[in-house]
């Protein structure tokens, strides 16, 4: 998921900003990938996004813009996408991936 | 007209222009998995995927593309994602390491993990490909035979923007 440091831009509604972010799907077992948002301590935000979970393709690439509150941008720190796996019948560990940009800016 | 067109031809020199190609390589991290898991099971009690006990460790790919830009955070499993029904406890091993990189000084990575409960983090400060494997293994209460089914567990692998 890319930008690693994306950039907060107003939105269309007052009180309200976006971020706009791209995914690309380099596993080939996975097609779903979930959006969170989470603050310094893991907890979860609120935001509002067109995709909650997002259907992706293998080595496909999507766009999608996540809306929030600017009340929560103090806390607001990571943007999550976390791969959904599949239920399997053999008995084996299975990976779940999780990519997190960061919206409090880069390190100084 | 002789005399115009070699004055011309002197004129009629190629066009040169320099057209700059300009480009940026942003901080990216990329997961793979390489290969999956297998749990093995050596003793009736026991499920492992470590290749002694007849196991497959499963290996993960993190790709970066700036040094010093992501931490590496694997957490090894400590329930079943999916298993028959079992009513006593299961005790829960695993851990993490780095078993290839594409630059030789990602070797560190290994001596500079911190583990925090069966969280294990690397800090990616060199960009390229690092493959980690974690091991995983469950052992059923009072060394009871787990009961036949299949059984999953989840390894959680992330890469967070530093």
């Amino acid at each position: 998921m890319t930008p690693a440091y994306p950039i907060v831009k107003p939105s269309h509604v007052a009180g309200v900003v976006k971020v706009e972010m791209s995914l690309f799907n380099s596993r080939e077992e996975i097609e779903w990938y979930q959006i969170e948002l989470f603050d310094l301590n893991w907890t979860n935000i609120p935001f509002a996004s067109s995709y909650r979970i997002i259907n992706i393709g293998y080595k496909e690439r999507k766009s999608f813009d996540v809306y929030i509150r600017k009340s929560d941008m103090d806390e607001a720190v990571y943007l999550c996408t976390t791969s959904k796996v599949r239920k399997t019948s053999k008995s084996r560990t299975l990976v779940s991936s999780r990519i997190c940009s960061r919206l409090d800016g880069e390190p100084a | 007209m002789k005399y115009l067109v070699t004055a011309l031809s002197l004129f009629a020199l190629p066009a040169l222009a320099n057209v700059p190609i300009t480009g940026t390589v942003e901080a990216k991290c990329v997961i793979q998995t390489t290969k999956d898991g297998v749990y093995g099971n050596p003793i009736a009690s026991k499920l492992s995927t470590t290749p002694a006990d007849g196991g497959v460790l499963p290996v993960i790919r993190f790709d970066v593309s700036l040094a010093d830009s992501y931490t590496a955070n694997i957490t090894h499993p400590t329930s079943f994602s999916t298993s028959p029904t079992l009513n006593d406890t299961v005790a829960w091993t695993g851990s993490t390491s780095v078993t290839q990189t594409s630059v030789a000084g990602m070797s560190a990575y290994e001596a500079a993990k911190v583990v925090v409960e069966n969280t294990t983090i690397f800090d990616l400060t060199l960009a390229g490909s690092t493959w980690f494997s974690t091991a995983s293994s469950a052992t059923y209460g009072s060394s009871k035979p787990f009961v036949g089914g299949v059984y999953t567990a989840l390894v959680q692998a992330s890469c967070i923007a530093k």
